[in-house]
């Protein structure tokens, strides 16, 4: 996979001229990387000349002039054996070009020298091989190519990303935070017996009355505490309800200590609205009576 | 217990004098099948010196109601049938021409009766509307420069039909304000047709209507109505359930808040008292309690909350509001 992926990058990249065979047997062959450049980029070229053992070759590349529109930046030469009779010469150019439009690759000499080191040949060698070189100028430098005006930058979403999923996590532990208390708070309320606040609340209340407290006071708190039993006991609407909407929710429930509650309940009324005015024994009993009917309730379930 | 020595003793004051509404609903009864409801509040309208507007289609006996209330109660009864070309004059009278002594005499119009019976109240344009609510609220009209009191007990039932609105002349809100109860007359139940239809179809005449009213009867029953005890806890409720109109969203009713346009006038804080403290003596009762309020609430209160356009829509009717109100605000 790596391989063909490597051949098809060096495919698009590189051309790659074909090796040619010269006079004294040696094979030459020019690349050059890469083959599309803006003017005054840099490409790099490599020639490979394989020639005879017992020869050698030298690369001579022609003078700056000639090598226009290309200027040398750099070169390193490499010789090493190829086979058992050939040897390889590798000529790395780095090189700067100008101009415009497609730039024919330089051509350059192959000297042959033997092996005391005479020249036995001399051969010029011209390549296929060829640079597309843009510009931003018309070749004359006088008219700017129509330019595709610069893309904005569009707004950062990807960086929002973060933000967000933070916010959607935050709200979420909230929501699961709510949720949990909200339940936890339901689970305590059920488990908070109505009878055993009522019970509180009428020792609390008779507590009160011992240490003075009005009468007349103590029984409109006294039908409050009853109503707000009921309410809880029963799940009907109490402290909202007239006493005779309470006599009816109780009648059609068939409660057991109905009488009991409806006495006390129209007592209270006459306390609250009628100006009766109870003695502090009274107001005791009808605690007690209270208490009593809650104990009596609780321990005969629902009705 | 220790009953309160005054209210005991203004109780039994109450049930004796509250006796002649029992013989009063009796009579009454024995020629109007159900509607008992409809009655008791024309007796709490008359002890309160209140005026009622009567809702319903026709045919459900609402004159029938009047008419025999003013005969058992011993009242002078008068129908007036409001139409289109009605004018002023044609209710509280006229001056007149008199040839022989060459001068204008007064000459009184229908509205001089105990018991009016204005039919179809929105048949009238405002003026003659006006003029009548007018003498409602004052009990007294002008005749050219005379001044004349009006008959009292004074009392006015308005009927007006739900169903047509063709013609008609909507009362204006201040004007329906005024009236102390809007009640509505609904259908009989099925047994209450029955035994209405038997009653109809016989070829006897219709059994009459007795006077069993004194003369004095109704201003003692007003007089000991003034002095029927109020507990500042039945008061608080009253002006809660007034306030819960104007102002849900304090009573835990957000809901409601933008489909009230208009909460109840203090009138109906008024008015509601003055009802349930008429409630308690036709009950024989010398003081009031929440029940008494809660009952009259709907009657009392309806023609005074003006909905909203949301209400509309959502086809929210102001007895849904009442209700409402009633299950959240805490009876004392």
């Amino acid at each position: 996979m790596i391989l063909a992926i490597a051949a098809l990058l060096l495919t698009f990249f590189v051309i790659a001229a074909p090796l040619a065979a010269n006079a004294e047997g040696a094979k030459v062959m020019v690349r050059v990387s890469p083959d599309t450049v803006y003017a005054g980029e840099r490409i790099s070229g490599t020639i490979l000349v394989q020639h005879r053992l017992g020869t050698t070759v030298a690369v001579e590349l022609p003078d700056s002039l000639a090598l226009s529109p290309f200027i040398l930046i750099g070169r390193t030469n490499t010789t090493k054996p190829f086979s058992a009779s050939m040897t390889e010469v590798r000529v790395e150019l780095e090189l700067a070009v100008f101009g415009s439009g497609s730039q024919q690759f330089p051509a350059f000499t192959l000297a042959f020298f033997d092996a005391d080191g005479l020249m036995i040949g001399r051969q010029e060698h011209r390549t296929d091989a060829q640079v597309i070189v843009k510009t931003l100028t018309s070749p004359d430098m006088l008219d700017f190519r129509p330019l595709k005006p610069p893309e904005r930058p569009g707004f950062p979403f990807r960086l929002l990303l973060p933000i967000l999923f933070g916010m959607l996590g935050l709200a979420a532990a909230v929501l699961l935070a709510l949720f949990l208390v909200k339940r936890k708070v339901r689970l305590f309320a059920e488990t908070v017996d109505p009878s055993q606040v009522a019970g509180r609340k009428l020792r609390r209340l008779e507590g009160r009355l011992s240490s003075g407290m009005q009468p007349s006071e103590c029984y409109a708190e006294l039908s409050t505490i009853i109503r707000e039993y009921l309410e809880r006991h029963y799940h009907i609407q109490a402290l909202e309800a007239v006493t005779q909407e309470i006599e009816r929710d109780l009648r059609k429930l068939g409660v057991s200590s109905f009488e009991t509650i409806m006495t006390l309940l129209r007592q209270a009324d006459l306390v609250k609205f009628a100006d009766s005015r109870p003695t502090a024994d009274e107001s005791r009993n009808s605690i007690r009576k209270a208490g009593e009917i809650v104990r009596s309730l609780e321990s005969g379930g629902k009705g | 217990m220790q009953h309160a020595e005054g209210l005991e003793e203004l109780g039994r004051e109450i049930a004796a004098a509250s006796e002649f509404l029992d013989r009063a609903e009796e009579q009454i009864s024995s020629c109007i099948i159900g509607q008992k409801q409809v009655i008791r509040r024309v007796f709490i309208a008359m002890l309160s010196g209140g005026h009622i507007l009567l809702e319903g289609v026709p045919g459900l006996a609402k004159t029938l109601i009047v008419r025999s209330f003013a005969a058992a109660m011993n009242l002078r009864f008068r129908r007036i049938q409001f139409t289109p070309d009605m004018l002023p004059a044609d209710l509280v009278g006229t001056m007149v021409y008199n040839p022989k002594d060459m001068e204008f005499h007064p000459r009184q119009g229908p509205l001089f009766a105990n018991v009016i019976l204005a039919d179809e109240i929105n048949r009238s344009p405002a003026k003659v509307q006006s003029a009548l609510l007018e003498a409602m609220q004052e009990k007294q009209v002008t005749i050219g420069s005379n001044t004349f009191q009006l008959p009292s007990p004074f009392m006015v039932l308005a009927t007006q039909n739900p169903i047509e609105h063709e013609g008609t002349y909507l009362l204006p809100e201040a004007q329906v304000d005024r009236f102390m109860m809007k009640i509505i007359v609904d259908y009989p139940t099925y047994d209450e047709e029955l035994e209405i239809m038997q009653l109809a179809s016989a070829s006897g005449p219709l059994p009459e209507i007795r006077a069993v009213v004194e003369s004095g009867d109704i201003a003692l029953a007003r007089n000991l109505i003034d002095r029927i005890y109020v507990d500042p806890r039945v008061q608080r409720y009253i002006v809660d359930l007034v306030v819960a109109t104007r102002n849900p969203a304090a009573y835990g009713l957000p809901l409601l808040e933008p489909m009230i346009e208009y909460g109840a006038s203090p009138r109906a804080s008024i008015f509601l008292l003055l009802a349930a403290k008429a409630n308690a003596f036709l009950q024989h009762r010398a003081y009031i309690t929440p029940e008494d309020v809660k009952e009259l609430a709907f009657d009392t209160l309806r023609h005074r909350i003006i909905p909203g356009y949301e209400a509309e829509v959502d086809n929210v009717s102001t007895d849904d509001f009442i209700r409402d109100i009633l299950q959240h605000v805490q009876v004392p």
